[in-house]
Formats: C-alpha cells, sequence, structure tokens
C-alpha cells in the first residue's frame, strides 16, 4: 500500500526529538496492524483551552495521500469550529483543498491554531460563535469551566 | 381582413424560434407555407427589435459545439503563439473572452499568464542525489523519473499519475492543481493526457473537460431536458426563451430553468424555493372545487378558462375570486390586485405573520391556477382535434379551414404562460407606481386571457374573426407587459 511508507516517514518526524511540535502534539499512539488510524494529545497554548488537554483520532483513508485524513476530537471542548460529536472544519483537509503533498504535521499544525485562535466567521457551532464575538467575557468563564470539567490532564513538562 | 391577423399571430408565435438565419426560405412544408408566406404583405408585423423576446439562437450538436470551441481555441493560439492547452485554460479561465484575453496577454504575457495560474515566478525545485524522494510518496525515485508543471514543484510520475486519477474519479478536469501545499498552478491537458496510463480514464478526462468548457462558456448551453444531447448555441448569454427542437423542452436560456419572462432568474429561483417550502399549507388552502357563490352547488373546473358559468342556476362569476364575471370584463380588472392592508405597519407581530401568509398565498393561488389551467387547456386541444376530424370527415371544410383554432389555442397557452409568470414578479415588486402600472397591465392581461380561453372553448359558436380579434387583443397584451418590464 502507497499509504504506509508515507506514513510511516511522516510518523517518524513527528516522533523524533527535533518536531517542532514535540510539546503541543504527544502521546502519538498508532496500532500496529493499522498504520491508517492515529490517536494523539492535543495541548493548546491560549486561554481558555491552556487549562487541560484534548484527545484527537486522525484517520488516513487507504488513499492516502491522495485523499486527505479526517480529524475527530475525542475529549469534549467548548469551540465555535468544533461540534457536540467532535467533528472539526478544518480547511487545509477539506477535499476541494487538500494536496498530496501536506504532510501531517502541518495540519496538526493548522489544527492547533484554530484552537488557540477560534475563527467564528465560519462556525460549526453558530450559539457559541455568537458568544465568542458578542459576550467574549462570558464566552471565556463558559469555556474554561467545560475545559476544568471535561478536558483530559495536561502533561507535567 | 381575418386571415390577416391569424397569420400575424402564427409568426409571432414562430419568431423567437427562428435560428440566426431568419429566412430558411428553403424547405417549407405546407403548414409553413400557409403561415409564413404572407409575410411580405404583413405590415404591422413586429420586426426583430420590436419583439421584446425576440432571441437568436441555434442547436448544435456535441460535434459541432467541440468544432466551434476548437475553432476559438486555434484563434486564440494564432493569435498568443501559445499552445493549445494554455489558450483552452486561458479562455475557461476568462469565461471565454478573447479580446480581454488577448488585450491582457499582449500588455504583459508573463503577468498574465502568472494570474492564470498557468506560469510563475518560482525557481523549480532542485533534485538532490542519485536517486531523489518524492515528497508524496517517499520513494528513491530515479531523476528522469521527476515531473514538474509551471510551477517547478516536482513530484515522480508514478505520484503525478495516481493525483490525476483520484481528481478525475471526483469528476475534477479543467481544475485539476499541481500536488504541493498551498500552489494553486492548473495542470494543463497535455501535462495530464501524456502522464495518465489508463485508456478508460483519458477518455473521462476528455468527457469531463468538454463538459466543463460548455459549461463555463456564455454563449453554449445544455438543453436540460431529458436525456437530450443538444447544445444550444446564442448569440448573446440573456435570459431569453429557447425552445430545443429535438425534444420540445422550453427554458430560459440564462438560468436553464423553465421560462419565466417578465420575471428575472434571480427572482423566479427564489419563488420556486418558496413554493416548494410553502406549498403544502397552500395547496391546503386552495381546493380542487369551489361552492358557486349564488346557489352553492359545488362546482369543479374542467377548463382552462376562469369565467365560470354554474350548470344550475346559470350565474356567471370568476374561479378566482367568486365574484361576478360582470365586473371583470370591464376594463379595470381588479382580481389579479392583490389588497394589502393598509394599517399593517401598526399590527402585531401575529397579525402580520397571517398577512404574509395571505399575500404570499394569493399570489401563489394565481401561478398555480394558471399552472393548473394550463394543463387544462390541453384537454381543450384535445378536444378541438377530436372535433375538426369529426367536421372535415362530415364535409365540413377542410382541414386547413380549421387551422386557426389550433393557433387560437396555442396563442393562448402561450399568453397564460406569460400570465402565470407575472406573479411572482408581482409578489417580489416593491410597493409604488411602478408595481401599479405593472398590475394594471397584468390586470388587462388577465382579463384578456380569460376572454379568449371563453371563447376557445366555445370556439364552434363563435365567429371566427371575433375570434380572431380576441387573439390579437390578448397578444398585444401580452406583448405591451413584456416591453414594459422584460429587461431586454
Amino acid at each position: 500500500m502507497a499509504a504506509t511508507r508515507r506514513l510511516q516517514k511522516e510518523l517518524g518526524d513527528l516522533l523524533s526529538e527535533g518536531s517542532p511540535l514535540k510539546k503541543s502534539f504527544r502521546d502519538i499512539v498508532v496500532d500496529e496492524s493499522n498504520i491508517l488510524l492515529w490517536h494523539g494529545l492535543i495541548v493548546p497554548d491560549n486561554p481558555p483551552y491552556n487549562k487541560g488537554a484534548f484527545k484527537i483520532e486522525i484517520s488516513f483513508p487507504a488513499e492516502y495521500p491522495f485523499k486527505p485524513p479526517k480529524v475527530l476530537f475525542k475529549t469534549k471542548i467548548y469551540h465555535p469550529n468544533i461540534d457536540e460529536k467532535g467533528q472539526v472544519c478544518l480547511p487545509i483537509i477539506n477535499a476541494e483543498n487538500w494536496k498530496p503533498a501536506t504532510k501531517t504535521d502541518q495540519v496538526v499544525a493548522s489544527l492547533l491554531s484554530l484552537i488557540n485562535d477560534p475563527e467564528p466567521e465560519h462556525p460549526l457551532r453558530g450559539d457559541l460563535a455568537e458568544e465568542f464575538t458578542k459576550e467574549k467575557k462570558k464566552f471565556l468563564k463558559n469555556a474554561e469551566e467545560f475545559t476544568r470539567k471535561y478536558s483530559e490532564k495536561r502533561p507535567a513538562d | 381582413m381575418s386571415g390577416e391577423v391569424s397569420r400575424q399571430m402564427s409568426h409571432v408565435s414562430e419568431g423567437s424560434a427562428m435560428g440566426s438565419d431568419g429566412n430558411s426560405s428553403e424547405d417549407l412544408d405546407e403548414d409553413d407555407y400557409y403561415m409564413d408566406n404572407y409575410d411580405d404583405l404583413d405590415l404591422d408585423c413586429p420586426s426583430k427589435a420590436d419583439d421584446p423576446e425576440y432571441f437568436e439562437y441555434e442547436p448544435l450538436q456535441v460535434i459541432d459545439a467541440e468544432r466551434m470551441l476548437n475553432e476559438e481555441i486555434e484563434t486564440l493560439c494564432t493569435t498568443l503563439k501559445v499552445n493549445p492547452s494554455t489558450a483552452k485554460m486561458l479562455l475557461f479561465g476568462h469565461n471565454w473572452n478573447k479580446e480581454e484575453i488577448i488585450d491582457n496577454y499582449q500588455r504583459d504575457p508573463q503577468g498574465f499568464l502568472i494570474e492564470s495560474n498557468l506560469a510563475s515566478r518560482r525557481k523549480p525545485d532542485r533534485l538532490v542525489g542519485a536517486k531523489p524522494v518524492c515528497s508524496v510518496c517517499c520513494r528513491e525515485v530515479n531523476p528522469d523519473r521527476f515531473l514538474s508543471v509551471a510551477c517547478g514543484h516536482m513530484f515522480c510520475r508514478e505520484c503525478w499519475d495516481m493525483h490525476f486519477q483520484t481528481q478525475i474519479q471526483d469528476g475534477i478536469t479543467t481544475g485539476i492543481e499541481c500536488m504541493a501545499k498551498e500552489c494553486s498552478i492548473l495542470v494543463p491537458e497535455d501535462f495530464v493526457y501524456e502522464i495518465l496510463t489508463q485508456p478508460k480514464l483519458r477518455d473521462k478526462y476528455s468527457k469531463f473537460s468538454f463538459n466543463d468548457l460548455i459549461k463555463s462558456h456564455p454563449r453554449l448551453r445544455f438543453c436540460p431536458g431529458i436525456d437530450c444531447a443538444v447544445i444550444i448555441k446564442a448569440k448573446e448569454c440573456k435570459a431569453k426563451k429557447v425552445e430545443c427542437e429535438a425534444c420540445g423542452a422550453v427554458y430560459c436560456f440564462k438560468c436553464g430553468l423553465n421560462y419565466h419572462a417578465p420575471t428575472d432568474c434571480a427572482v423566479v429561483k427564489k419563488w420556486l424555493t418558496k413554493c416548494e417550502d410553502d406549498s403544502e399549507t397552500a395547496n391546503y388552502i386552495s381546493a380542487h372545487t369551489k361552492d358557486c357563490p349564488r346557489c352553492h352547488v359545488c362546482i369543479e373546473k374542467n377548463g382552462g378558462c376562469n369565467h365560470m358559468q354554474c350548470p344550475s342556476c346559470k350565474c356567471d362569476f370568476c374561479w378566482m375570486c367568486l365574484g361576478d364575471w360582470n365586473n371583470h370584463g370591464s376594463e379595470y380588472y381588479e382580481c389579479s390586485r392583490y389588497k394589502e392592508n393598509p394599517n399593517i405597519a401598526h399590527e402585531s407581530m401575529h397579525v402580520q405573520a397571517r398577512e404574509a401568509l395571505k399575500k404570499y398565498l394569493f399570489y401563489y393561488g394565481r401561478w398555480e391556477n394558471h399552472a393548473r389551467s394550463l394543463q387544462l387547456e390541453e384537454i381543450t386541444r384535445e378536444n378541438i382535434q377530436t372535433r375538426t376530424q369529426k367536421k372535415v370527415m362530415n364535409n365540413e371544410g377542410t382541414w386547413i379551414d380549421w387551422q386557426y383554432l389550433f393557433h387560437a389555442v396555442a396563442l393562448l397557452k402561450k399568453c397564460r404562460y406569460t400570465l402565470q409568470y407575472t406573479y411572482p414578479y408581482a409578489y417580489y415588486m416593491d410597493k409604488g407606481s411602478r408595481k401599479e402600472l405593472f398590475e394594471y397591465q397584468q390586470s388587462q392581461l388577465e382579463s384578456e386571457v380569460e376572454n379568449l380561453s371563453w371563447k376557445v372553448e366555445r370556439a364552434e359558436i363563435v365567429d371566427r374573426g371575433e375570434l380572431e380579434n380576441q387573439m390579437d387583443i390578448a397578444e398585444k397584451r401580452r406583448q405591451t407587459l413584456l416591453k414594459d418590464f422584460l429587461e431586454v
């Protein structure tokens, strides 16, 4: 399978000491029998999400890299661009925008920047986007509470 | 004299269907002979400039359309000295506007190609080592297996091939881009053909890209008729009526929906969407039967005409408003005009919503009623056909003698069709003197259409001259309304 070689290479790069995402995307777990399914932990830097961490799942299609991967949140998050099912609208992995030369670390970097700086202009949850733009204080308070209650523990280092 | 009127009407109904060569007098059949031969005697026949619905177009077969596109591409190739793939991409990307392309290209060839995503200022990738690694498949590949498009992003031949296969399977052809992240350089056709290995996909690519080219061409349109392979070529891209000779579909050239004059493309789309959402309520309210306003006997409408006569008490009334028909014959036909509640701004939200629904139902009811009447008019036509056949058998005139009845039904349908499409127009119009004028003309047309419908249904007892006079009046009303309100 063409996807295997490429994914092995990408995984190796992400796990290497030099990876710039070392701190913010970690605990990467890939099932030995299925390299097409990855799990990892997103550790955002900006408030209100910097009080916790979020589990995600990345699934690659058999046609990878000619078709894009999918990203799913496994931890609940209070965010205008992520819905209750954990689905996220990320332009870089949208079928129309996808480029075979795009690497997974670039996808994760784009996801991190969306988490840190929500984009209320194209929300998946309209109610949260409205709160984010009109009542920022209330939004921050709610999101922080939500993060404390539902998110994963942040790694010690 | 009455014959004159009849011929004139036929000419009007033919006017918009004529191809770019208006006088194809070679192979007229008998029908055409009687309708068109006296054209030059017809002094007040509407000219091309006079007819608001006049539109020049011709049907093309796929092969003709292909030839036409290739000619346009070739012209650009020779003028700009570029290859056919580039010319095709330029035309596709710039709305087939040759003059603009030539202008921009001659001013700054490189800049224009960059703007069109067909060239780049980027330095091409340098391949390192004896066996460079392709960044898509991560394999080591011989340097001679690497290829790139205008941007110089190098990938191996196998990856390009897979990329094209995936894109074509998703229906993307002319829009295929380079594989590099954030690179929007387009892949020209010759590059795709050089790499694609599977013959089946090559066919698919050529078919899909031809469809893309037709869809992008402002003066071409695929006939929306079911299984119809005809491509309509028009002189200009306008919201005018096209009648497909092959499948009989009648539609608007600009948007491909059913022809909708005097309403424009955007408004009719809005109206149809609204009707799809709301029609259940409207259907519920506008039932198929009504009670006679005088004797309350239940009446089912079985003809297109809105002038009803109760079979029981013989009173004449209007199907739409149930009012006395006598008030409808006069010059001011009130039935098509929706009367807005003048104090609406001061009413509560609930009342305003009720009023909005009432307004919609008023227009929808009339729209729907004319659509149904059009279907019933088809039955009238069939009845006339049966009766005419009987008459001809009984030696009461020849088939040709009775042709005027069919012209009358055709004209009636045409007028009623336009009338139907005046309702979405009126619904979305702002209040004011222009709306008043529109509704006045609409009511005039409505009144004459109903008169014509009444006379057509009773054609045996109506004098031919009287019927033809009525045809003339109805068509004049229709033309007047279109001249004033159809944007040309």
